[in-house]
């Protein structure tokens, strides 16, 4: 298929809206220290969010280490992901800290290559999700804290000794949510024009722009070694502004696109390479999609059923190897029989020539949106119905401090309705089951022109599953538990 | 990294790490008092609805404590929940009961907030980890 020749086609109707061509945003954008402008009240922030976990109430809900972690802070970043992009990352209070930290000591050494691709981070990414299971991490203030202070101290040790923006692209986990999550965002950071990069000679936007007397770099190009002209969706980019700042013409922008369009695209991606020669990041797409049903699975009443039963059944009375278990099954199991099922149909009915591997790696991403989907739909519920907490977990902080600036607490003050939200939460499934199914068809339409609906079916079967049980999984009742067993 | 050479970095270093460490170290103090709270909840399992609270209290040579103004409180373990209030009562000498309305599983927290015949203020926590659902739910 010749994915890559349709956005261009659409451009030539109509030009993409251009975020650096709204006032205020643009100029912002712009400015050669927005970044440090947009992260440094983030950094204060987290030190806020850090002291009070450590010196605060021990309760999560008065909390502002548990209650911003884990209402606002995952609720903003997933509708700003789906409304706009990855504008976390851009605001990323750790790597401020990084940048003041290099200037004290600049790293030496050059990421290991064999350690060049996702696998590291997959395996943080699932190691988060099963301590926040297993330590409770949301009830937690003082774990929270330390959580945020673990992340500032990884940054410095990895931005510390690797060059390069190695723990973003390597290493970090919510990073890696992000990018994943971003191929479904609206807005991409990308060229204008690409006859203005071809005629282009300097290539200041991955080398950098240099003083011509002292031929240092005085603004930096990419650091995660996306080459603006070949970068191709969203992945891998912290929306940084590096290469915004660092072109010589003006030529890079922030500019819309179709949402989840990049996951049809096997063209050769700047920094990435093909995503369908990509395990380690079907993985992440696949620990992304059927993680986001673990992590929700942990927050409603089957899972004391089953972990009880579980524990009955192996005769422990400890958590871990329970919960151990529930991810083999969530995050191994489940994933090769409903992949590798739908993989073998589509060879063998679909008569599709692709390797098996290959197969499931390509279609692993097109379940991306059928995840954002549930992560949208879990995140949102609580941000939405824990939405005005922060204004007495605010107010109670200020009081702790002899500052009783804003009143007494009003504790009741807590957010949208639950029936309210779990309309919207259905909204998001059907969004995210809509998308993978029209990712799934358009991967099946090109590798079986003749057959396309043998090819799709196999995959519109599994995505039918996973939308299914996200449905159940957020009419089931919710239990925000503690430890589950002895443990 | 060289100390002598570089003492200032070295010092900052050290400061942000003991920083770092103090506070980690912290942990907030619990509330000291000379009371005994005897606290019971029910029905055992709990589950979600109607719950009572009761509690009784002493003081260190384990006699009774009467008189108490005492508020309760039930927080969910998770931030977003709104919490239950309610006032306990004091059905007999030095024992006190309250009644509350639990709307979800999971993990609570019973704080008592409260004032003693002298004065004196009483916190305490309790945590009520396993509120089951409804019966006839899962």
């Amino acid at each position: 298929m010749n994915q890559a020749s349709i956005p261009s086609e659409r451009n030539i109707d109509s030009p993409p809206f251009d975020l650096m061509q709204v006032p205020v945003l643009g100029p912002l954008f712009r400015w050669r220290y927005a970044r440090p402008f947009l992260q440094a009240p983030l950094l204060v922030v987290s030190v806020t969010m850090i002291l009070h976990g450590l010196f605060g109430p021990s309760l999560a809900p008065k909390n502002l280490a548990t209650t911003l972690s884990w209402l606002h802070f995952r609720g903003i970043l997933v509708l700003v992901l789906l409304c706009a992009g990855n504008f976390f990352c851009l605001a990323c209070p750790f790597m401020l800290v990084r940048q003041v930290a290099r200037r004290f000591s600049r790293p030496r050494f050059t990421w290991p290559r064999v350690l060049r691709n996702k696998w590291v981070s997959v395996a943080l990414f699932v190691l988060i999700l099963f301590t926040y299971e297993l330590f409770d991490l949301w009830s937690s203030p003082w774990w929270t804290a330390w959580l945020i202070i673990g992340y500032f101290l990884s940054v410095l040790v990895v931005d510390g000794l690797f060059k390069h923006a190695s723990f973003c692209k390597f290493v970090c986990p919510i990073g890696q949510f992000n990018f994943v999550a971003s191929t479904l965002s609206p807005f991409e950071v990308k060229v204008r024009d690409q006859d203005v990069c071809t005629r282009c000679l300097t290539k200041d936007c991955i080398r950098g722009r240099r003083d011509a007397a002292s031929d240092l770099v005085v603004i930096r190009g990419c650091e995660l070694a996306l080459f603006q002209p070949r970068k191709v969706g969203n992945m891998d980019c912290t929306f940084c502004l590096d290469c915004i700042h660092a072109c010589p013409h003006d030529n890079v922008g922030i500019l819309s696109r179709l949402p989840g369009s990049e996951l049809l695209d096997d063209s050769l991606r700047s920094g990435i390479g093909y995503f369908s020669r990509r395990k380690d990041l079907a993985a992440l797409a696949v620990v992304f999609t059927f993680g986001a049903l673990l992590n929700a699975f942990g927050m409603v009443s089957p899972v004391y059923a089953v972990e009880n039963w579980l524990g009955k059944m192996l005769h422990v009375s400890h958590e871990a190897p329970v919960l151990g278990l529930i991810f083999a099954v969530f995050l191994i199991l489940e994933p090769v029989l409903l992949l590798g099922g739908a993989a073998w149909l589509t060879r063998t009915w679909g008569s599709v020539k692709r390797a098996f591997v290959p197969l499931v790696v390509r279609y692993s991403y097109g379940l991306v949106p059928m995840g954002f989907g549930m992560w949208l739909a879990h995140y949102g519920f609580h941000f939405l119905t824990g939405l005005y907490t922060i204004f007495p977990v605010t107010q109670n902080a200020f009081a702790s401090l002899g500052w009783p600036l804003l009143g007494e607490p009003r504790w009741t003050l807590t957010g949208l309705p639950a029936n309210a939200v779990q309309v919207i939460e259905i909204g998001f499934l059907v969004l995210g089951f809509a998308g993978s199914l029209a990712v799934t068809h358009g991967l099946a339409e090109e590798d079986s022109p003749a057959k396309p609906l043998r090819a799709f079916i196999p995959w519109a079967v599994v995505c039918a599953v996973l939308f299914t049980a996200s449905l159940w999984l957020i009419f089931q009742p919710m239990e925000m538990r503690a430890t589950l067993m002895n443990g | 990294m060289n100390c002598p050479a570089q003492p200032r970095r070295c010092r900052l270093v050290f400061v942000v790490v003991a920083v770092i460490v103090g506070i980690g170290c912290h942990r907030p103090p619990n509330t000291s008092s000379d009371v005994m709270v005897e606290f019971q909840i029910k029905p055992d399992p709990v589950r979600v609805g109607p719950v009572v609270i009761s509690f009784t209290l002493t003081d260190a040579g384990n006699h009774p404590v009467t008189g108490a103004q005492i508020a309760v409180e039930a927080d969910m373990s998770h931030a977003g929940m709104s919490p239950v209030f309610a006032q306990a009562n004091e059905v007999r000498p030095a024992r006190y009961e309250s009644h509350l309305s639990l709307a979800m599983a999971g993990g609570w927290v019973i704080l008592l907030h409260g004032t003693l015949p002298h004065g004196e203020k009483l916190e305490r926590q309790f945590d009520v980890r396993d509120v089951r659902p409804k019966l006839g739910e899962l």
